[in-house]
């Protein structure tokens, strides 16, 4: 479905399409320059093909898979690849594939500043924006038009608006798998596509109004990567608990929440809203804001519970489990470290330590 | 601060001397240990002892250091010149972590991490250094506590999420250079990234230091930074003749200096001292090994917990690791530093690094390498706690077999963590791999 959905994009809409590796890029800018952004997480499942082995079973398994997917062709129908810089092992494949094979498509850079906002990163990233952009415009002979990116900033702030609604207004009849769907769809779909799917399920939580029936059981904050193996929620459903709050890196960490801040020159404003995403260790910034950020959801949602739910040999997100950790237990709020390895099903251990978790919440919740 | 300033000034220039002076009479009074006939190694260097006192002394004036001066905890390849120029007393985490390695201290270390809640895949330095903190202990008597936390991720990114999190447990600013990856060639405006991040920085060290940077001090740093460099690069460079007149092992240990005294006049001097000996030894044939038969090359960080028995394999064997790309890396920065320029040299050199460099130009320079050292063989060490540098060794030892001819072998293993580590299985493989020159 979505590689007919990208011939379609290219052939009937004449658009580009590019694969792009994880996590943070500026996917409006793409979106101005009429580029369809399709998503490389792993893709889940065990990696196969001449390229399973070409990185190190110690490197996480969306790097691992991703070579294995685009080596064994899964990537053919794109025009090239876009490698933002969100961790080491991702750095190394944005030379590993370009530099000793893999693909042979044009690869492009986007290497987003680490830590917080300093007078120094932020001219950096308006540079680094508009060298994509030229970089872009050589690639596809189509330089950006002016005004496209106002305008898709606007599309792209819509969109998060829903998106945001849709994780916080939580209601039974769009239970966690089906939301999930939903939004990482927005990894490949063209946004105005996608905001149209947004706007319907909108629409559906508008007509059931205030009354709406809320999800039951145990309200859990979850913050990791990548929500893979999608069967987690069909297991939490089971086990009596849902999403209350996410702090996915692929999901809530890019919904924006502050309002724009809106600058003269746009790409300005769009350096604004690339610091302006919720705190991600992938972008180093200060566990404290991060803290901050997570306790606001947990408030916000009521969520009984933390789950920390990475991918194996995920350093950024390895090194803030301790901090997550101490900060929850001294607010007497349990957590809970689960890790994955983009496996097609949840592990039998991994279940039963999320039901001894989820019992154990739900137990504190009564007494 | 009077007091601790006294202190620390009194072990630097009298006390420090003094139990140098006293432990050299010491071992010149037990008389020099000459090596078992049936060593396979050649006479050890003279310097050894040299390195030993430089370093103690290192040590131990950092037990008097904060309070004293301002302490800065550093990453091996922060552009240090800039916090020297302002009299920091530098710490490198990474250099303590490796020390705690040698003398296996690791898990113990990583225990204390793990136990509140540091994962075991996370890099094994970083444990050892955050254990170390945790639990408030080091071979290395005590380290100064941190006025300032100075990373550059030119090494990877792991540096900045472990100095994230000692920022966190320190209550200290943390200061951050971070250098775009350089695929094909650093963009201009990445350079001046860099540049503008290195002026933050000064405006940082001079408010903790309380002091302003002085552009003559800074200079003569920067001058000497880049001899201290051209020396080191000198002894690696006398390993091209047969035979090496030391091992890319000893070179592990004697690369210490140029990370963590770096721009001092100390650290020349010693180095001076060193290739004159490493000279002397090449003028008599004298090896670091008594018998070299096979040259190799090594990638990536030391096993530092398996040093000894993996080069004492290898002697055995006449092989003889004559280069590494590690030691190497911090020769190959004088090529691109300009000391009467210390902020571009700096963002130039500091970006230019092998780790934050791509897969096409790490090949090249291994191939050089190679070429230049007539290297039969390279020991890929695909070290489960570096990603950066492991990630692409897979392809990069099918291509150094089938571009310049070098067998290569991966090496899976840890450079600190002996629990992730099998001697058996890796003393097989090794064996194995030598097996196939004979």
């Amino acid at each position: 479905m979505r590689k007919d959905y990208i011939r379609d994009q290219r052939s009937r809409h004449g658009r580009k399409v590019l694969a792009v590796l994880p996590i943070q890029y500026p996917k409006e800018l793409l979106t101005a320059m009429d580029v369809v952004a399709v998503e490389v997480w792993g893709p889940p499942g065990v990696p196969r093909g001449p390229g399973a082995g070409r990185l190190q079973a110690y490197v996480c398994a969306v790097a691992r898979n991703a070579v294995a997917f685009v080596q064994a062709g899964g990537a053919q129908d794109v025009d090239g690849f876009l490698y933002p810089h969100p961790c080491d092992s991702i750095q190394g494949l944005a030379t590993l594939i370009p530099d000793f094979g893999g693909a042979d498509k044009p690869a492009l850079h986007y290497l987003n500043p680490k830590g917080g906002p300093r007078p120094s990163s932020q001219r950096y990233l308006v540079a680094e924006l508009r060298d994509l952009v030229d970089k872009i415009g050589g690639l596809f002979g189509e330089p950006l038009a002016p005004g496209r990116l106002e305008w898709a900033i606007g599309l792209h702030r819509e969109i998060d608006g829903l998106r945001l609604r849709l994780l916080e207004d939580r209601r039974a009849d769009l239970p966690d798998r089906a939301l999930y769907g939903l939004l990482r769809r927005g990894e490949w779909l063209w946004p105005e596509d996608h905001l149209a799917e947004l706007k319907e399920a909108a629409a559906g939580l508008d007509e059931a109004g205030a009354g709406a029936a809320k999800p039951k059981g145990v309200p859990l904050l979850v913050t990791g990567i990548v929500p893979e193996p999608v069967t987690i929620f069909d297991r939490l459903s089971d086990m009596g608990a849902y999403v209350a709050a996410d702090d996915y890196a692929a999901v809530g960490r890019r919904v924006v929440r502050k309002p724009l801040v809106v600058k003269d020159d746009p790409m300005e404003t769009l350096a604004w809203l690339m610091f302006a995403h919720p705190p991600c260790p992938s972008r180093a910034v200060s566990l404290a804001e991060r803290l901050d950020h997570l306790s606001r959801l947990v408030h916000r949602s009521g969520a009984a519970g933390v789950v920390i739910h990475t991918v194996k040999f995920c350093e950024p997100e390895l090194f803030d489990v301790a901090g997550i950790k101490e900060h929850f237990g001294a607010a007497g709020l349990p957590v809970l470290f689960l890790e994955s390895e983009l496996e097609g099903e949840l592990g039998g251990q991994t279940v039963t330590r999320l039901e001894a978790f989820v019992e154990m919440v739900a137990q504190r919740r009564k007494s | 601060m009077i007091t601790r300033r006294l202190h620390y000034e009194m072990i630097k220039h009298v006390g420090g001397p003094f139990l140098m002076e006293l432990q050299g009479l010491s071992k010149r009074l037990r008389g020099r240990r000459e090596p078992r006939p049936d060593s396979p190694f050649g006479p050890p260097l003279e310097s050894v002892g040299k390195l030993k006192d430089l370093m103690t002394r290192h040590y131990l004036e950092g037990r008097y250091a904060d309070g004293a001066v301002p302490v800065a905890w550093v990453t091996s390849g922060f552009p240090v010149e800039l916090l020297r120029a302002l009299g920091f007393h530098s710490v490198y985490p990474e250099n303590h972590a490796a020390l705690c390695g040698v003398q296996r201290l690791t898990p113990e270390y990583s225990d204390a991490a793990e136990k509140v809640g540091y994962s075991r895949s996370l890099c094994s330095y970083a444990r050892t250094d955050i254990g170390g903190v945790l639990l408030d202990k080091t071979p290395a008597g005590r380290l100064p506590r941190p006025d300032l936390l100075a990373c550059c991720t030119n090494i990877c990114q792991t540096v900045l999420y472990w100095y994230r999190c000692l920022a966190e447990h320190f209550g200290v600013p943390l200061v951050l250079i971070d250098t775009p990856f350089v695929y094909g060639d650093s963009a201009g405006h990445h350079q001046q990234y860099v540049k503008d991040q290195l002026e933050e920085l000064m405006a940082v060290a001079e408010r903790i230091s309380g002091r302003r940077v002085d552009p003559a001090r800074l200079l003569e740093v920067a001058r000497l930074a880049y001899e201290g460099t051209l020396l080191w690069g000198e002894c690696l460079a006398e390993s091209t003749h047969r035979p090496a007149p030391w091992t890319g092992f000893d070179g592990f240990f004697h690369i210490a200096p140029i990370v963590a005294l770096r721009g001092g006049a100390e650290c020349n001097a010693y180095y001076r001292h060193l290739v004159d000996e490493l000279r002397y030894r090449v003028g008599r044939g004298i090896g670091g090994i008594k018998e070299e038969r096979y040259r190799l090359l090594w990638d990536n960080l030391p096993i530092w917990f398996n040093v000894r028995d993996m080069s004492t394999l290898l002697a055995e064997n006449r092989f003889n690791i004559v280069v590494t790309t590690y030691t190497n890396a911090w020769a190959e920065a004088g090529k691109r530093m300009n000391p009467s320029d210390p902020i571009n040299s700096a963002a130039q050199s500091y970006t230019y690094v092998i780790l934050n460099e791509d897969l096409d130009r790490r090949l090249e320079l291994m191939s050089r390498l190679a070429a230049e050292y007539q290297v039969d063989g390279a020991l890929l060490h695909s070290d489960r706690s570096c990603k950066p540098y492991s990630i692409g060794q897979v392809d990069l030892r099918d291509k150094l077999a089938d571009l310049a001819g070098v067998k290569s072998l991966l090496l899976e293993a840890d450079h600190n963590d002996q629990r992730a580590y099998s001697t058996e299985q890796g003393n097989t493989r090794l064996q194995a791999f030598m097996e196939g020159f004979a």
